[in-house]
């Protein structure tokens, strides 16, 4: 079974040098300047031992711009997370490839698109159909349903990791809610595989407690891990793709920072789940054009300038609530702009009505889609072979074929 | 004279003009105009706000923008109607927040703003809001309504646990609430013994109107 692709033609580049370097400089002016909110004592005391500005009262920790890029240094450019099943470990990073299962509320009915709570069989039978799924190589936290029928919320998390390391041998990504890491650590770890640890931003610049106190958790676990910022365009981060570009970098690098100050060198993926806003309504514009130009800067900014490997997230999400037309161009173009600038995992398989559901039969749909996207940047073999010209000549026109070659 | 200024105020609004709003709220005063004319008129106007905005011609950062407004003009209006010992004109108090554990705002956000919009005096506490805190606001404001947002099915539960608090305390028949957010539906509401569930913002106001037993209009 492949695991990944190996991207084999150049990135997209949407930036010039000279606006990748200013969105740099911003980033670094935000971060010394404003700097972010980590609601946690133990993180506050962390940052100051570190030569951080920090304000006590406020939770509010600003960055030395030298450190910041201290830390970008230290991030490896690859890593790999151990799975419980050695054919499965992913090295995340280079140039590589993967796909990513989708995460969604509830089960979406396919004729309708009316969603209603999975039961735990369903739930299973899900997490069994992704994991016999050729092209999908991991799970995020919460997968495929976060609610499952008489399952206790305050189970939820764990219920579903400890489901996916039963019935898949596939890599997972842990949650961060409510110290459900403590038992998801150890589940994987009884299992002889590795999660990728999460600590996920609440934009605009701040980490709750309960994530960063995940972050500890997972670092300390020895866990590479998913850091992600949090921003909707137009709502909780700047409208413009500039703009939101720069507060997801800043949240981001305040978050590398500090897991590179807890154990350096730890392994790192960088999500971009930025999306605009519909200003009518205030819900999600999943599949809209401005994901897809805010993924292409993202994933040059990361992957090409700092070196450090990416996941897109917004990429898998349609709004729309069927199979339809409207949720494949949503999902393509997004997905097509994410592989093409370098992204080294995208979520992709599964999912249906803006984040809100998911659906096994779209995850094997998904399937297909993930293997055109991946086919494509390895690009086209151009060799004495396959440049065919001696039989181009050969063949030459009218009436020739190549029926007979 | 008056009615420029009473006009200026009804302006500024329209025009989410929310850096001279504290300063014309302020030249009202000096200028002695009736504060209760100056309520009106701002009132007036952010209605025809939220009328643009459930219409569709209007945008949320209108909404927003015309409700940080009324937040700069309005407190200077209503300190000068108490001074005057005069009572302001109110459809209701909110006390409005993200429960504990949930950092989810964009969705109440837009529950607060239009409500504000409804002519609601709106006290918002932001996310992350713990029971106590909840209650406490409810007491010190003596609200009519506690509105609470979750976006989770985790935090969902914690709406019943602050419900159960105010019980514990001798405050739920004081006070209506309401509840919403993606995992919300009327039978969790019920569940939990909520007063009502709305599914949108709009529907929000509606819901609250009801359950003052106040009709639609300002
Ligand atoms: C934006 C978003 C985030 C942002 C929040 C940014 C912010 N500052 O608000 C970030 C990235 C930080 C985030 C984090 C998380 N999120 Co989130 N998030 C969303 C997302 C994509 C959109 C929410 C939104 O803004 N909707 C638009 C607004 C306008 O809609 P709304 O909030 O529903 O509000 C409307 C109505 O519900 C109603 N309403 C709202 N409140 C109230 C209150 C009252 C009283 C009434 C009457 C009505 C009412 O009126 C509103 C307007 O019409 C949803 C998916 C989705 N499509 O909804 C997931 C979603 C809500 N998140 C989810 C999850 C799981 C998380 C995380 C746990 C993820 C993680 N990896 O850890 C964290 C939790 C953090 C925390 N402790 O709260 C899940 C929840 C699943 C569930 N059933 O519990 C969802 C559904 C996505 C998913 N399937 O995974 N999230």
């Amino acid at each position: 079974m492949r695991r990944g692709y190996i991207r084999n033609i150049e990135p997209l580049k949407i930036l010039t040098d000279t606006q990748v370097e200013a969105i740099h400089r911003g980033t670094l002016d935000v971060l010394e300047e404003t700097g972010v909110r980590f609601e946690s004592q133990r993180a506050l005391r962390m940052f100051k031992k570190n030569e951080c500005i920090v304000d006590f009262e406020n939770n509010r920790v600003r960055f030395p711009s030298y450190l910041v890029e201290e830390c970008i240094r230290r991030t490896p450019s690859s890593f790999l997370v151990k799975a419980r099943d050695l054919k499965n470990n992913l090295r995340f990073g280079g140039n590589t490839l993967y796909f990513m299962c989708s995460a969604g509320a509830r089960i979406s009915d396919p004729e309708t698109g009316e969603t209603r709570v999975a039961t735990m069989k369903e739930n299973n039978e899900a997490i069994l159909i992704s994991d016999a799924l050729e092209n999908l190589d991991y799970f995020p936290s919460y997968t495929p349903y976060f609610e499952v029928e008489g399952v206790e919320p305050v189970m939820l998390c764990p219920t579903s990791c400890a489901m996916r390391l039963r019935y898949s041998s596939k890599v997972s990504r842990g949650a961060q809610s409510v110290d459900t890491y403590i038992w998801e650590i150890q589940m994987a770890q009884a299992c002889g595989a590795q999660l990728l640890g999460n600590m996920e931003a609440a934009s605009p610049l701040s980490y709750s407690e309960d994530a960063i106190n995940a972050g500890f958790g997972y670092a300390e676990a020895l866990f590479p891990i998913y850091i992600a910022g949090g921003g909707v365009m137009g709502g909780t981060a700047p409208v413009t793709i500039a703009g939101a570009t720069i507060s997801n970098n800043a949240e981001l690098l305040a978050a590398l920072v500090f897991f590179q100050l807890i154990k350096p060198g730890v392994g790192i993926i960088a999500n971009d789940i930025e999306y605009p806003m519909n200003m009518r309504s205030g819900s999600p514009a999943f599949g809209s054009l401005g994901i897809s130009l805010h993924e292409a800067a993202f994933n040059q900014i990361w992957t090409q300038f700092y070196r450090i490997p990416t996941n897109n997230c917004a990429a898998g999400f349609p709004n729309s609530k069927l199979f339809d037309l409207q949720s494949g161009y949503e999902k393509t173009h997004c997905a097509m702009t994410s592989a093409y600038s370098g992204a080294n995992s995208i979520l992709l398989h599964g999912g249906v009505s803006a984040e809100l559901a998911y659906n096994p039969l779209m995850a094997i749909l998904d399937d297909d889609l993930a293997a055109i996207i991946g086919r494509h940047i390895e690009g086209i073999v151009v060799d004495s072979e396959s440049m065919a010209i001696e039989l181009i000549k050969e063949v030459g026109p009218i009436p020739g074929t190549y029926l007979d070659w | 004279m008056s009615s420029d200024i009473l006009d200026g105020l009804y302006r500024v609004v329209l025009d989410l003009n929310f850096e001279d709003a504290e300063d014309l709220a302020k030249k009202s005063i000096e200028e002695g105009i009736d504060p209760l004319q100056s309520a009106e008129a701002l009132t007036k106007a952010i209605r025809e706000i939220g009328e643009g905005f459930a219409k569709g011609d209007l945008f949320l950062p209108d909404l927003v923008l015309a409700s940080k407004v009324l937040q700069r003009a309005l407190p200077v209006i209503r300190a000068e109607i108490k001074r005057q010992g005069k009572k302001t004109h109110t459809r209701g108090k909110v006390v409005i927040g993200t429960v504990f554990g949930d950092i989810h705002s964009i969705g109440k956000q837009m529950v607060a703003t239009l409500l504000l919009s409804s002519s609601y005096e709106v006290i918002d506490l932001g996310v992350n809001v713990k029971s106590s805190v909840f209650v406490e606001a409810v007491k010190k404001y003596n609200s009519d309504i506690l509105a609470m947002s979750a976006l989770l099915t985790t935090t969902a539960y914690e709406q019943k646990n602050i419900i159960k608090d105010l019980i514990s305390k001798g405050m739920r028949d004081k006070v209506k609430i309401i509840v919403g957010g993606a995992p919300i539906n009327q039978e969790f509401a019920d569940s939990i013994g909520a007063d009502g569930y709305a599914p949108t913002a709009p529907l929000a106001v509606t819901l609250v109107n009801k359950l003052l037993g106040l009709d639609s209009g300002g």
